[in-house]
């Protein structure tokens, strides 16, 4: 066997360097990832951009951001990280030198990245389609809000992997409350089932995060619904990222 | 320095382990020296990958401790791990990625950053030089193995733990397994492995522990077990013919089967 010098505690840079790179190669290689971010949403662009539009284009381009940022977290992080403890991956990488953050971390950030690139390649092609312009301040609004979107949806996937342990199981949670998330949003933000659905919808994380989209694309005044969008989505992450970390359960069940 | 002069490596002192009501280890003690192959052994459900589980730091003990190479394992994980080599049952690497690139992910978190040539050294070390771009799931179950170990032991670790390390292996395979852990242990390396094949306690390891019910039930090298266990009437009504180590352990731990 080959001598080395093995470092008494391994750097932290270098553990994280290495699950990043891990990771990201991962994620490029899924094509499930790569359905759920990209393709989904812009998918929702050419459906809505046909035969006539079905609203104002902030409020299409926003939910078709908000239907990607749901999917990837609910039906892609959430199996992909129950798939991963069933199979024993996390195991093989808790006997390694590696605090457990670090492996978790690595995780919720490649997919965060994944998200905002995606978001800004679904701006782009959706203000074409729509054949609007928008300022770089609305660019970097937009970016802020995908960045709020991206983590309220994540946490709310770490929830559903901290509760349900069975993989299974957490694929069929996660695409039923993706359903439900987005017929409550999307009802809700055009009104059709009434006032009171509206006001329950736009508390909901999807109601929220369409209403602050449409807001920002629209360039439309701050009014209350977007303060109540960002008090909602922050009261989000705090509840479901610390029911994801409370309960999450390194070992396959 | 004789064999059994040199310095203790991992020490396991009345360890208690339980789930719920069910005590899986019940104040287990033995220890490994430095250069040792020391096996494991046991029926299903006996307490081995529970016991490796506490060495491993995946599992807090509710009584007694580990400590490798003086270092506990609760209260300094990150540093018992980084001179842990372990192999588990069932080695899981993520599927989108080939075996080059799990080998360097792995070099990363032992802190290693193994130039291009001395990776490509490492995989040709376990004939694999030609399957680097291979995912891990299409490995044959004896390139599975091999490239598991090779993993377990990229930072040159002190001590190496393999689970069950031949489960599953045609002989060919099993018999280069146990020439790698042979030379692992002449670069002056320990190993403790579990296994259910005594044909591989007897050829492989300097001494076993028999465990059963999470308790010690005989420690020793097989030779010496066979000696001393000869007479015993357990033994002797299993036995058929010469006493084996085969025949101590199911003397010892009895012939029902165990899920």
């Amino acid at each position: 066997m080959t001598e080395t010098t093995v470092p008494a505690a391994p750097q932290i840079g270098l553990t994280l360097r290495s699950l990043l790179r891990a990771d990201a190669t991962v994620l490029m290689r899924s094509r499930q990832a790569f359905v759920l971010n990209l393709a989904v949403p812009i998918l929702i662009l050419i459906v809505t951009n046909r035969g006539g539009r079905l609203g104002n284009p902030g409020f299409l381009i926003g939910m078709a951001l908000t239907y990607g940022l749901l999917s990837s977290a609910l039906i892609g992080y959430s199996i992909t990280v129950a798939r991963d403890r069933e199979a024993g991956v996390f195991q093989r990488l808790r006997v390694t030198p590696t605090p457990t953050w670090a492996i978790m971390a690595s995780r919720l950030a490649v997919q965060l990245a994944a998200n905002l690139i995606v978001s800004v390649i679904v701006m782009i092609v959706g203000s074409i389609m729509h054949n609007t312009s928008f300022s770089f301040g609305v660019y970097l609004l937009m970016f802020a809000v995908s960045l709020l979107g991206a983590v309220v949806f994540l946490s709310i996937g770490q929830a559903i992997v901290g509760l349900v342990k069975n993989a299974t199981a957490v694929n069929a949670v996660g695409r039923v409350l993706f359903i439900l998330l987005i017929l409550t949003g999307i009802l809700g933000s055009t009104g059709i089932l009434g006032d009171d659905f509206k006001s329950f919808a736009s508390w909901t994380p999807v109601g929220a995060l369409i209403n602050l989209f449409s807001a920002v694309l629209n360039a439309s005044a701050w009014g209350t619904d977007q303060t109540e969008g960002i008090i909602a989505s922050i009261g989000y992450i705090v509840v479901f990222a610390w029911i994801g970390i409370r309960w999450f359960r390194w070992e396959p069940q | 320095m004789s064999e059994a002069e040199q310095p203790t490596i991992l020490e396991v002192q009345e360890l208690v382990v339980r789930y719920g009501s069910q005590t899986a280890v019940d104040g287990l003690s033995f220890s490994i020296r430095r250069g040792e192959i020391f096996g494991l052994l046991g029926p299903n459900g006996a307490g081995k990958t529970t016991t490796l589980s506490v060495i491993e730091g995946l599992r807090k003990p509710d009584g007694g401790h580990a400590t490798v190479d003086g270092e506990e394992t609760v209260r300094a994980p990150l540093a018992v791990k980084a001179k842990l080599g372990v192999q588990l049952q069932a080695s899981s690497f993520q599927s989108e990625l080939t075996i080059e690139q799990i080998a360097r992910l792995y070099a990363g978190l032992y802190g290693l950053s193994l130039p291009q040539r001395q990776l490509r050294e490492r995989l040709a070390d376990v004939g694999l030089e030609q399957e680097l771009s291979k995912p891990f799931k299409k490995l044959s179950g004896g390139q599975q193995q091999r490239f598991s170990l090779m993993v377990a032991s990229i930072h040159n670790p002190p001590i190496l733990l393999l689970d069950e390390p031949t489960a599953g292996l045609d002989p060919q395979s099993r018999r280069q397994l146990w020439d790698r852990i042979e030379r692992s242990r002449q670069g002056g390396g320990s190993i403790l492995l579990t296994t259910h094949s005594m044909e591989e306690a007897q050829s492989v390891c300097d001494r076993v522990a028999i465990i059963d019910h999470g308790r010690l039930q005989a420690l020793g090298a097989p030779r010496d077990l066979v000696a001393m266990h000869r007479d015993d009437p357990r033994v002797r009504a299993v036995a058929r013919g010469d006493v084996t180590l085969e025949d101590v352990f199911i003397g010892l731990t009895g012939s029902a089967i165990r899920d």
